[in-house]
């Protein structure tokens, strides 16, 4: 029994650690991009357009006021964090939804979807007079929240199939509520 | 007593995994560390390009729109940007006597090109973007890019098309 055991043990002399090592690195990848996921769920998701871009400015990390154009005409307006929508929108995921063209409804009022999905959220339904003043509701909250430290940086995520009139009225409402520094969201092109 | 014997059965069980075992382990003794290293690579390059396809942004500023900050162009140091319903592009260049010269259809692969030169001819030159409310988004940020790109001074405001745009687009073809 004993030369059994001094004949076996030394091949399995394997070192683990540096198994577990790359288990660990593999597991703190899928676990970030599985958090990525979850987070765009709960979003309205477009197709970006495309955009070469030679300044390179990356998305801000925090303290975006995200409005989402989908090809249906309709402007999402949502914000990163859950007290300021709480405040302005009466819901920690509460989402509000602007159609600019009042002669036709906003696909979410018609289908309850947005594009071929459901959203999982309280949809606040605003006019004109509605966005401009959540707009500002939004700042002035976060302004309030952080000793007017924070502000938002106002971000158009559009679809690449919306209509320019959208972002014309867009346009226009931001220019309203003295918001002239904003920026569109692109993917990188190749080029 | 029947502690005592169960003891035992796990001895008889292990002593028969040895056995069974004891050929095959002898030659298992694989370095992992090239695997690890090549792995670790791997991470690190997927990682790298998912950082690089995370969106970027494209700043606009526009004019505040107040009294002060009202800046007189001369007409002829206008350029309008005039893009159809259908995404053509034309560019006229207004002239000293308040007129404008005829629209040209500019391709979007020689936007930039032709940006350049007509800076070169005249440093000054204030683009005034007209789009058609029909026009898709895509392309209004395939002009931006191609602005942002050019090597000339990004003077830029954009200005709703009104009843003579819609004209003078018609009349170059749509």
């Amino acid at each position: 029994m004993g030369k059994s055991r001094s004949t076996k043990k030394p091949g399995i002399n394997i070192d683990m650690t540096p198994l577990v090592d790359v288990i660990m690195l593999l597991l703190t990848f899928f676990m970030l991009t599985a958090t990525f996921k979850a987070a765009e769920s709960e979003l309205v998701e477009v197709t970006l357009p495309q955009s070469v871009n030679t300044d390179s400015t990356r998305l801000p990390e925090q303290d975006i006021l995200t409005l989402t154009l989908t090809p249906a005409g309709d402007i999402w307006v949502d914000v990163d964090s859950y007290e300021v929508r709480k405040e302005v929108f009466g819901d920690a995921f509460g989402i509000g939804l602007y159609h600019p063209d009042s002669t036709s409804k906003s696909e979410f009022e018609l289908t309850g979807k947005v594009g071929d999905k459901a959203l999982n959220r309280t949809v606040l339904l605003l006019d004109k007079e509605g966005f401009e003043k959540v707009i500002n509701d939004l700042r002035i909250a976060l302004k309030n929240m952080s000793d007017n430290a924070r502000d938002y940086k106002i971000v158009i995520k559009g679809d690449k199939e919306s209509n320019y009139g959208v972002v014309e009225d867009l346009m226009t409402s931001l220019k309203a509520t003295k918001n002239t520094r904003f920026a569109l969201v692109t993917d990188l092109k190749s080029d | 007593m029947a502690g005592g014997g169960g003891f035992e059965a796990a001895e008889s069980y292990n002593k028969r995994q040895k056995k069974y075992q004891r050929g095959k382990k002898l030659g298992v003794r694989i370095d992992m560390t090239p695997m690890v290293d090549v792995i670790m690579l791997l991470l690190t390059f997927f990682m790298l390009t998912t950082t690089l396809a995370t969106p970027q942004v494209m700043q606009i500023n526009l004019p505040k729109g107040e009294e002060e900050d009202v800046v007189k162009v001369e007409a002829n140091n206008v350029l309008y940007v005039r893009v159809s319903k259908l995404g053509n592009i034309y560019f006229s260049q207004g002239t000293a006597d308040n007129q404008e010269t005829a629209p040209e259809n500019i391709n979007i692969q020689n936007l930039r090109s032709e940006l350049e030169a007509r800076h070169r001819a005249n440093p000054n030159l204030m683009m005034l973007l007209k789009f058609d409310r029909g026009m898709k988004y895509n392309l209004m940020v395939d002009i931006l890019d191609e602005i942002n790109r050019a090597e000339i001074d990004k003077r830029y405001t954009f200005m709703p098309m009104e009843g003579l745009d819609f004209e003078i687009v018609e009349r170059a073809g749509g």
